[in-house]
């Protein structure tokens, strides 16, 4: 059965919210989404209000209704809780977005572009977020995107089943009739090619290229290890059959315990495979991964081989990896706030047999990538350096969002990004433009 | 006092009732196979669906009922544009015999309809030779075009008393007339149902309305092919209406028959609550509709366990207890007045009681945003109590008296300094405006 709420059920969840006077739900968005309003909204029966409340403040609505972790945000402080439980205001949203788009309602009419050029670099959600932001305000957007299709890390970094990619693609319909252009295939490669885009017509650039570069734990990465992003990417780069012969009926480790990892799992078990290790070197409450994701996993069969750090693989006479080395720890004595940190146990190394690994322990920004921005100061993690509520970096023109300035963190994280850069690439071009005024003058 | 000590049965119009729990006249009673199932879960008697002569074919429209529903809630009214029986006459009196034969202790009421005084006198006649307990004459269809019938006779005084004079002349079962609530005051035709030898009186039949629109077709629902109609409304959004009449008529002394509640039954204690006010059998059609036969096994058990809690043996004993304090509104004691009690322990924080006494009562409440909970002051609260209504917890209001010198403050005048541009004078009364 459909997990998502259809009418009835929608409207049975909008009828158990309280109308909280000052709802605490719309002060726990860090995109500042008002679930306050936009349930009291559906409940009056102003359905295409409602829809209008989440769209207008958020172009990527529907898919923060289903891959927010809502527990820990919206939803934490619901008022109901106090009764029983929460009201599922992800699952609500979810529904209003996708009811939006059964009936035909558009929330937007198409702007006049009439302003000024802007590129954006990337187009994940922060990238998303700030072309359409800048195109309601009028802006001519350009996104380039270096991959097939856009998307960024809902496309390449969900598995379909978290995430479809038909749902996807009613989202960036509402982007394109705003007018934005995409240029997917186009990759920013070049020698500061990010800067000289202020030369080539554009009067500002938004670089929100993410964390692409998937972190490995040893030097050799034998056959039949991969990383989260060449796993999760496989539908749509083309190896996907290959990686079904590798998984399906074996047996599969991934190493990490965060969101990701959890991805990484639940894919590996869509794919038929036999078992599915989940492998961290902490414990099961210190995995990063969400709370109903970790359940989630749980209820799917899948092995939580905590406290256990990986320290080798194995490879069978091709080559191929047939093994990991693994040695037992436990947690040190609690100091302070501090937390407790893994000791390896003596003597306690076992292998674990495996058919194919899966690293998930966290994404970097490439390596090379100050190169295509030398003029924009970055950190030594090569995050860009850029204030959280103005995305401004140290390059005039130029400004940055999501994760390659906060390094890994949340789509609405980033979807929030999109809206601050595109507020301040608006400030910016307008005192341009009242110099320029000034100048003529 | 235990369980075995209750006694739910009573007597109407000299008939016995297992328990005061029958169906309407309706879907539900339309074949004694369903009959009989309701019989088995539990009721105690059936008005039958109204029987017809077979000389005017019977067809239902289509779709022929709307669901009507709040927030959540369904149901909470039901649209219905059924019409009488659409059953060969022959089908409905056998199963008369089947269910006489199968349920000799249960009472079979039949409900009958003419267009004319033969056809009211012929089917009283038949409904009597085929095993009718009782008669219920359907002066309240709401469904039917034709003048002089249905809901329109029971508009049209002096047909009731004629058709009901007609039909005692020919049966010897007692007879009960069923009421229209589309009028202003019932007791009227009552009396004249009573003239004409009518037993008892049902009310309420279902309430004239229109309860939605089809918004795409701008048809009123239930939409036939594009054609809706002002048609019976019924269920638990109309029980206050159904509960003023049979009060209304218990209460008339001119009047002085058994009562038989109708509108918007659906648990025990909506039961009770037209017993208390008069009603010695009460009827559910909406009710199961919702949820089936099974609601009367809560019914018995509901009102079995409160008459142990109060004491009260035999059902007859709670009939009318409700109506010495039934009174019209000039005979409140003004003088007592109270006001809102709030305990805090359980509140959630919503903050609806803020919402709703700032903007639909005296503003008594202020919020403390830091601790997120209301604060009442208590001289400012009016005692409307919709506070209590809209919070989702147990508990936290209540009404309490206050003592006779606490003083209410007065609703805040903006602005006094605007009282000396006022234009009037003290109204006087004889006091005429001059042009």
């Amino acid at each position: 059965m459909d997990k998502r709420y259809d009418f009835t059920q929608a409207w049975a969840e909008a009828d158990r919210c309280l109308l909280c006077h000052d709802a605490p739900c719309s002060k726990g968005c860090p995109a500042n989404t008002d679930p306050g309003k936009f349930i009291k909204k559906f409940k009056m029966q102003n359905i295409k209000g409602a829809i209008r409340t989440i769209k207008e403040n958020n172009i990527l609505g529907g898919a923060c209704g289903i891959l927010c972790p809502t527990a820990r945000l919206c939803e934490k402080e619901c008022a109901s809780s106090l009764l029983d439980r929460p009201i599922q205001i992800g699952k609500i949203q979810e529904f209003l977005v996708r009811h939006g788009r059964e009936i035909g309602f558009k929330v937007f009419e198409k702007p006049e572009l009439t302003l000024e050029k802007v590129a954006v670099i990337g187009s994940g959600p922060a990238g998303l977020s700030c072309g359409a932001e800048l195109a309601k305000k009028g802006y001519a957007v350009t996104i380039f995107e270096k991959m097939d299709e856009p998307g960024g890390v809902l496309r390449y970094g969900v598995p379909s089943y978290r995430f479809s990619k038909e749902y996807l693609k009613t989202e960036l319909e509402d982007i394109i009739n705003l007018g934005v252009k995409f240029e997917c295939g186009h990759a920013i490669k070049k020698d500061s090619e990010a800067e000289d885009l202020l030369n080539k017509g554009f009067r500002a650039v938004f670089i929100a290229t993410g964390l692409w570069d998937a972190a490995s734990i040893f030097d050799e990465k034998p056959e039949g290890v991969y990383n989260s992003v060449e796993f999760l990417s496989s539908p749509h780069t083309g190896s996907l059959d290959i990686l079904k012969d590798q998984v399906k009926d074996k047996k599969v480790a991934v190493i990490g315990g965060g969101s990701v990892a959890m991805d990484c799992a639940g894919f590996a078990a869509s794919l038929g495979a036999k078992d599915v290790y989940l492998v961290y070197r902490r414990s099961f409450s210190q995995m990063p991964a969400e709370k109903d994701e970790k359940m989630e996993s749980l209820e799917n069969d899948i092995h939580f081989l905590i406290l256990n750090q990986p320290k080798a693989y194995l490879t069978n006479d091709k080559g191929v990896v047939s093994g990991i080395k693994l040695v037992r720890t436990e947690l040190s004595q609690a100091q302070g706030a501090q937390r407790r940190s893994p000791i390896e146990i003596k003597d306690s190394q076992w292998v674990l047999d495996i058919d194919l690994v899966v690293e998930a322990i966290g994404n970097k920004a490439f390596k090379d990538s100050n190169s295509l921005y030398p003029g924009v100061d970055i950190d030594d993690k090569k995050l860009i350096k850029a204030e959280l509520d103005n995305c401004q970096t140290s390059k005039q023109g130029i400004f940055a969002g999501g994760d390659i300035v906060r390094g890994p963190a949340l789509v609405v994280n980033a979807v929030c990004d999109g809206k601050t850069g595109a507020n301040a690439i608006d400030s910016y071009l307008v005192r341009r433009r009242a110099k320029l005024t000034t100048k003529e003058g | 006092m235990n369980k075995n000590d209750i006694d739910l049965s009573i007597d109407f119009c000299g008939v016995k009732f297992k328990n005061p729990f029958l169906l309407s006249s309706s879907p539900v009673s339309n074949s004694a196979e369903m009959v009989a199932r309701s019989f088995e879960a539990g009721w105690s008697g059936v008005v039958f669906k109204t029987l017809n002569s077979d000389t005017t074919p019977i067809i239902h429209p289509s779709p022929r009922m709307n669901g009507y529903g709040y927030g959540n809630k369904k149901l909470v009214g039901l649209q219905n544009v059924e019409m009488i029986s659409d059953r060969p006459l022959k089908d409905n009196l056998a199963d008369f015999l089947y269910l006489k034969k199968k349920y000799p202790g249960h009472v079979l009421i039949s409900s009958i309809m003419g267009f004319s005084n033969d056809e009211w006198a012929y089917l009283a006649k038949v409904s009597q030779d085929n095993g009718a307990d009782m008669l219920e004459l359907n002066f309240s269809c709401p469904h039917m075009a034709v003048e002089g019938a249905g809901h329109h006779v029971g508009k049209a005084f002096d047909l009731i008393e004629k058709f009901t004079t007609t039909v005692k002349q020919c049966v010897s079962i007692p007879v009960i007339a069923k009421m229209t609530p589309n009028i202003t005051d019932m007791t009227e035709p009552a009396i004249y149902a009573k003239q004409g030898g009518a037993d008892a009186i049902s009310a309420i039949n279902t309430v004239s309305g229109i309860s939605q629109i089809d918004l795409d077709g701008f048809t009123p629902k239930p939409n036939i092919f594009g054609i809706g109609s002002v048609s019976g409304t019924s269920g638990p959004a109309i029980k206050p209406i159904g509960l003023r009449f049979i009060s209304d008529m218990a209460k008339c002394e001119d009047l002085s028959l058994p009562l038989s509640g109708i509108g918007g039954i659906e648990t025990w204690v909506d039961a009770l609550e037209y017993i208390l006010l008069g009603a010695s059998t009460i009827q559910v059609t909406t009710g199961i509709i919702h949820y089936g036969y099974g609601i009367v096994e809560d019914m018995i058990e509901g009102l079995t366990d409160f008459m142990v809690e109060k004491s009260i043996a035999k059902v007859q004993d709670l009939v009318g207890k409700a109506l010495p304090n039934l009174k019209t509104t000039d005979k409140f004691d003004l003088k007592r007045q109270g006001r809102a009690e709030y305990d805090l322990t359980n509140c959630v924080g919503c903050g609806q009681c803020y919402t709703v006494c700032r903007d639909a009562a005296g503003f008594a409440l202020e919020w403390d945003q830091e601790k997120r909970r209301p604060i009442l002051n208590e001289d400012k609260c009016l005692s409307c109590m919709i506070c209590s209504f809209v919070c989702p917890v147990s508990g936290i209001i209540s009404y309490t008296e206050m003592p006779g010198t606490w003083k209410r403050q007065d609703a805040c005048v903006m602005d006094r300094f605007l009282e000396t541009q006022i234009k009037y004078q003290p109204f006087n009364a004889g006091h005429l405006i001059s042009s």
